[in-house]
């Protein structure tokens, strides 16, 4: 009797110190965060080699990213394309598809959008122009992506192949646009689209530096959250993701899901792409995205597919990038440098990240 | 050793292995509780008991795979103690688990290379492939050292399986649920191996939780339930069933008796096939030709050797399969599959071949799966709505299904299927393809399954049970269908079938 009672409170005491553990993951949180603290030692170890003051190096990298209003603007400006970017991967990735084309929706996104912008000129109302670039810039980069999705389901050609190699056509389809017919006769010879109408472009919102853009990058990321947790497509996506068997044997339309899950992804990079043009560029040229496809790519895999923490997870990679900027004025140092740091923090998470940051969700 | 022809146990002997008060718990769960028993050589020892009393829990201590509490392991009359699985190897200890750990893209010899401790550095193939063919020989284990681990059926596995254990020098084999993938023909092979390997002195301890295999092999019985040992070193030819059972579950359990009523040829059928015909992934013909009707009220058992087109028959009922050639009627109208939507409106439902490929969506919770369960091809999805029909279901099927919130991937096999049983047997339809429905199940559970299925079939339903066990199929079958190698081998009515008639067509066909 008494041995029995003993276990059953034992099991109880158990039970509810779990159930605390499980409310807050203290041992988890502390090893994520000793992970971003090992990372940021071990760059200013490396930094202090290549000759900068490991004292300053911080406030510097800090100053020139975040917290000077200007510099936290261009941050969030830049999260924008890598954000949007980001989210194309974390779609897919719910139907268990590897969307690796960021990189080419984003530019498809900007050479849709420079075209309608073109096209329209400012022969329409400023805001019917954004909206009709904006609509472009997302069509294309749904139907470009759409492709990878198609290729996957009628020939099962691999979609992490398929939109990588994608990425390439789109970037020589924009050259050719702005080396041949879209190039501006006043660039002075360079391979550059004509601008676009004033009208068009994104203003910064009440003198803040920051554009629509942001506040929409973090809406889409809310609704996002929102539709795959709680929408029938998210859900249904889910099941693909998950077993692609039991989806087909529940009638769940599993080729069409996983088009459309690669056609909005490609829409969310395509509308990203537009948005950076309209909001930042103003035309196309060479090295538009500068990888931020595949930052954003990365950015995904940090935040772990959620939508939210995807965002979150862009815009500390596009600070981590500004930073670098900070560092060769003060520091003397490349800014590429700071792509040291980026490169830590992702394989640090490939090896501590993975059950903890499932337990963090 | 010299090899005594009567394989019962002298009373003198040391025991082979001797286990006394062993322990071990998980966090607050004692898996074991005080276990005690001892195995002599030359016997075989039936380790029987529900699911969670112990039994696993309990062979992975002998075999190092756990580390006890407290307690002691003799082997030969000597404290052991078994830090890993090679030092159990080491003192002559073989294993064969239920989850067979072979590596599925290498050979069979290279699996075995893998196994052996002698291994050198550089394989000697043609010798290693020569020492498999023989001992394959010697215990009747037909297995192609040549051949690559993906390709062999699931009988083939195990024979591998115990080439593996056999060349390692063993004393003492434990068998951890070995028949619950077999055929009965693959079930007598594997005893006559059995028999050799204690006619030689190896002592065997077989986990079951099927009487009929106690009788049928066990020297001696020990009965586990929840952690301890209700019954120690008896021997079963003294028990009745109905004791035996009693000792398992803690009660007595009404198994449910043979109940075959006559066919009505009168009823409409729901389903009818004619000469459909089926290809398999591999481009091999997975049904052939097939002519069966599903009948309201009736249930159809479906016999035949693993492999013999009863999964592609269960995929094809619940619309997931496309068919080759001929006609899938329901209701009187041809339909074209796949489509298991069409199929699922027309209130067909399945308890599918095989949970964990075709069931189980990793990462979703159980009452994730109900409300997908309950979309029936639609997209609306309702969790909160699901996790409580998910109780109402319960309750009706009182299969003691786990809680909703529980993640469906990180349960156990047998939870899996009561949660694809709940599901399946409380929907409401008109027909039920039960494949396997009992696998992996407690003998609570079986019942209970039996139970519902029989009276589905008595409100009028339609049950398609597809069995590897063939008295399950005789227990519950009005007809019983019987397929070798794709094509109908013929159908016996329920209330004249044995074993024998059935065994006939299973593999009459086969061999011709």
């Amino acid at each position: 009797m008494t041995s029995e009672r003993l276990v059953l409170t034992r099991s109880r005491a158990w039970d509810v110190a779990r159930a605390a553990r499980r409310a807050i993951p203290w041992t988890r949180v502390g090893i994520v965060a000793g992970a971003y603290l090992l990372c940021v030692v071990a760059f200013a170890a490396f930094a202090a080699w290549r000759g900068a003051n490991p004292v300053t190096l911080l406030p510097t990298m800090l100053q020139s990213s975040l917290l000077q209003p200007s510099a936290l603007a261009q941050t969030l400006l830049r999260a924008v394309p890598i954000g949007f970017a980001a989210l194309a991967v974390a779609v897919p990735a719910r139907a268990g598809l590897v969307n690796v084309g960021g990189e080419g929706q984003l530019i498809i996104g900007a050479v849709a959008a420079t075209g309608a912008g073109l096209l329209v000129g400012s022969h329409v109302p400023g805001v019917l122009g954004v909206l009709l670039t904006v609509a472009a810039g997302a069509l294309a980069g749904g139907l470009w992506a759409a492709i990878g999705g198609v290729l996957k389901v009628a020939f099962g050609a691999a979609e992490s192949v398929t939109t990588l190699l994608m990425n390439f056509i789109a970037n020589d389809l924009m050259l050719f646009l702005i080396y041949q017919p879209w190039k501006d006769p006043n660039g002075s010879g360079q391979p550059q689209s004509r601008p676009l109408a004033g009208s068009i472009r994104l203003q910064p919102l009440l003198g803040t530096g920051v554009t629509l853009a942001v506040v929409l990058l973090v809406a889409v990321a809310i609704g996002l959250w929102f539709v795959i947790r709680r929408t029938g497509w998210g859900f249904a996506l889910r099941v693909v993701g998950g077993n692609p068997v039991a989806a087909m044997r529940n009638g769940l339309p599993t080729r069409r899901l996983a088009i459309s899950a690669m056609g909005v992804g490609g829409a969310l990079a395509g509308l990203g792409g537009a948005l950076n043009l309209i909001g930042v560029e103003g035309q196309l040229r060479p090295d538009l995205t500068a990888t931020f496809g595949y930052v954003g790519f990365l950015a995904c895999f940090l935040g772990r597919n959620d939508p939210v923490r995807v965002t979150l997870a862009a815009i500390l990679f596009s600070a981590i990038a500004l930073s670098g900027n900070g560092l060769q004025i003060s520091e003397g140092l490349d800014g590429s440098v700071v792509n040291v740091l980026l490169g830590a923090i992702v394989l640090t998470m490939l090896s501590v990240g993975r059950k903890t940051a499932e337990a963090l969700t | 050793m010299s090899a005594p022809n009567d394989s019962r146990a002298e009373p003198h002997d040391t025991p082979a292995l001797e286990v006394r008060d062993l322990v071990k718990t998980f966090g607050p769960v004692r898996a074991n509780d005080g276990i005690s028993f001892t195995v002599m050589p030359g016997e075989v020892h039936a380790l029987l008991g529900e699911n969670g009393a112990g039994k696993s829990t309990l062979v992975k201590s002998l075999y190092g795979v756990h580390r006890p509490d407290s307690g002691e392991i003799l082997r030969d009359g000597e404290v052991r103690r078994f830090d890993s699985p090679s030092a159990a190897r080491r003192s002559g200890i073989g294993m064969v688990f239920q989850d067979m750990r072979l590596v599925p893209a290498l050979s069979v010899w290279e699996n075995v290379a893998l196994h052996l401790e002698s291994t050198p550095w550089v394989l000697r193939p043609r010798q290693l492939r020569r020492v498999i063919a023989e001992t394959s020989e010697r215990y009747g284990l037909a297995t192609d050292p040549h051949r690559t681990v993906a390709h062999l059926s699931i009988g083939e596995w195990q024979r591998v399986e115990l080439v593996k254990v056999l060349l390692g020098g063993l004393r003492l084999l434990i068998l951890d649920e070995p028949t619950s993938v077999l055929t009965p023909h693959e079930v007598a092979g594997l005893f006559a191996m059995v028999r050799r390997l204690t006619a030689e002195g190896v002592a065997v301890i077989i986990i079951t939780h099927k009487l009929r295999e106690v009788r049928q092999i066990a020297d001696r019985v020990t009965v586990l339930r929840g952690g301890r040992t209700v019954l120690m070193n008896a021997s079963p030819h003294e028990l009745t069933d109905a004791e035996l059972v009693t000792a398992m579950v803690g009660e007595p359990v009404e198994t449910l008796q043979r109940t075959a009523t006559p066919v009505h040829t009168s009823a409409h059928a729901i389903v009818r096939l004619n000469d459909v015909s089926m290809r398999r992934p591999d481009g091999d013909w997975g049904l052939r030709d097939l002519n069966l009707e599903i009948r309201p009220g009736e249930v159809l058992g479906v016999a035949g050797v693993a492999g013999s087109g009863q999964d592609e028959l269960a995929d094809l009922l619940v619309g997931a399969h496309e068919v080759d050639d001929g006609e899938v009627i329901v209701d009187g109208e041809a339909v074209t599959l796949p489509d298991p939507v069409r199929m699922r409106r027309a209130g067909i439902v399945g308890v599918a071949p095989d949970p964990v490929r075709q069931f189980v969506v990793p990462g979703m919770t159980v009452a994730e799966h109900t409300a997908l369960w309950n979309s029936a091809g639609t997209f609306a999805f309702d969790v909160r709505q699901a996790d409580a029909d998910l109780r109402r279901r319960d309750a009706a099927a009182e299969l003691r299904v786990v809680a909703g919130s529980r993640r469906m991937d990180r349960l156990s096999g047998g939870n899996v299927q009561r949660a694809l049983l709940t599901l399946a047997l409380t929907s409401d339809s008109r027909v039920v393809v039960a494949s396997y429905p009992t696998r992996g199940l407690d003998v609570l559970t079986t019942e209970r399954t039996r139970t519902l299925l029989r009276r589905l079939s008595d409100a009028g339903a339609a049950v398609v049970l597809i069995s590897e066990d063939l008295d399950e199929i005789l227990t519950l079958s009005d007809r019983v269908a019987v397929l070798a190698v794709g094509r109908l081998a013929g159908i016996v009515p329920g209330g004249t079938a044995d074993r024998n008639s059935i065994g006939e067509l299973m593999t009459g066909v086969h061999a011709a």
